[in-house]
């Protein structure tokens, strides 16, 4: 399976702007530039889009992992906090925090914990990823 | 620093749906789906977003490279294509793929393949992604 996207810029490094586009059209020449990664410019990043994909990525996992022990989830809510530092001068993907709450009829907290930390060392992205991942998962209420 | 992205599922993994969100509201309750993902229905996927921001940032650190180097881009356009696959049963991303195009008055063909290939394994996403990542640079003219 391939998936595309593209980015196109024009102008400088600092002053200069881009944009991003992907394949599905949902960026569409959507913004970007160095004051929206590393300040707080208006667009986008590719830090959010790594937070994003991976967020997606343990999400469906989740999914699916709960399918296969006879669960169904009313609800999985995910963020993903990335962290960008610097590493001697450079900026590194240091690491990437997963918060997952979920709403899980008739599974406990034990067999929810073991699923999501499947979740986590199994999809797809976070074995793409050259990250420190952490997860902090808990079942709502 | 940071950056947060949030991923709600509701039901089954292969019937149910989700929904993406980014600080920068670039994606809002941005739907995604199994079909989305592993076939061609509507909405985003993981992998593109991942490819957007692999695009996005190699292309902001070619536009610093050559700034740095006394250039003056005036355009560059990287297209960027993930590549997963099926292996022993899971998927697998196992490479991605830059092709991008500038155009640097002044600049020499041989200066700027060294300087992207330079930028393809420095830049902080290239960095952080276990995958093969191969790239095709040209210069207009």
């Amino acid at each position: 399976m391939k998936r595309k996207a593209s980015a196109r810029w024009q102008g400088t490094g600092k002053e200069g702007g881009g944009t991003l586009s992907t394949q599905s059209g949902v960026l569409n020449d959507t913004p970007y530039s160095f004051v929206a990664r590393f300040g707080d410019g208006k667009g986008t990043n590719p830090e959010e889009l790594i937070a994003a994909g991976h967020a997606g990525c343990f999400t469906m996992a989740l999914s699916f992992m709960l399918n296969g022990a006879g669960f169904t989830a009313d609800a999985l809510d995910t963020e993903a906090t990335l962290t960008l530092d610097q590493v001697n001068g450079n900026w590194t993907v240091t690491g990437i925090h997963l918060m997952t709450r979920a709403r899980v009829p008739g599974i406990d907290a034990a067999k929810f914990a073991e699923l999501a930390s499947n979740a986590k060392a199994n999809c797809p992205i976070s074995r793409l990823l050259n990250a420190s991942i952490t997860l902090d998962a808990a079942l709502a209420g | 620093m940071k950056r947060n992205a949030n991923a709600r599922w509701q039901g089954s993994a292969h019937d149910g749906s989700g929904a993406l969100t980014v600080d920068s509201a670039t994606l809002k309750d941005t739907p995604y789906s199994f079909k989305s993902r592993f076939g061609d229905g509507r909405g985003t996927n993981p992998e593109e977003l991942l490819a957007a921001a692999h695009a996005g940032c190699f292309t902001m650190a070619l536009s610093l490279a050559l700034v740095n180097r006394g250039c003056h881009p005036e355009m560059i356009e990287t297209k960027a294509r993930l590549t997963m696959d099926q292996s022993n049963a899971s998927w697998i991303i196992t490479t991605i793929h830059l092709e991008t195009q500038a155009r640097v008055p002044g600049l020499d063909g041989e200066t700027f393949a060294r300087v992207a290939e330079e930028t393809k394994v420095s830049c902080p996403i290239s960095k952080v992604l276990n995958a093969t990542v191969t790239l095709d640079a040209e210069l207009l003219v």
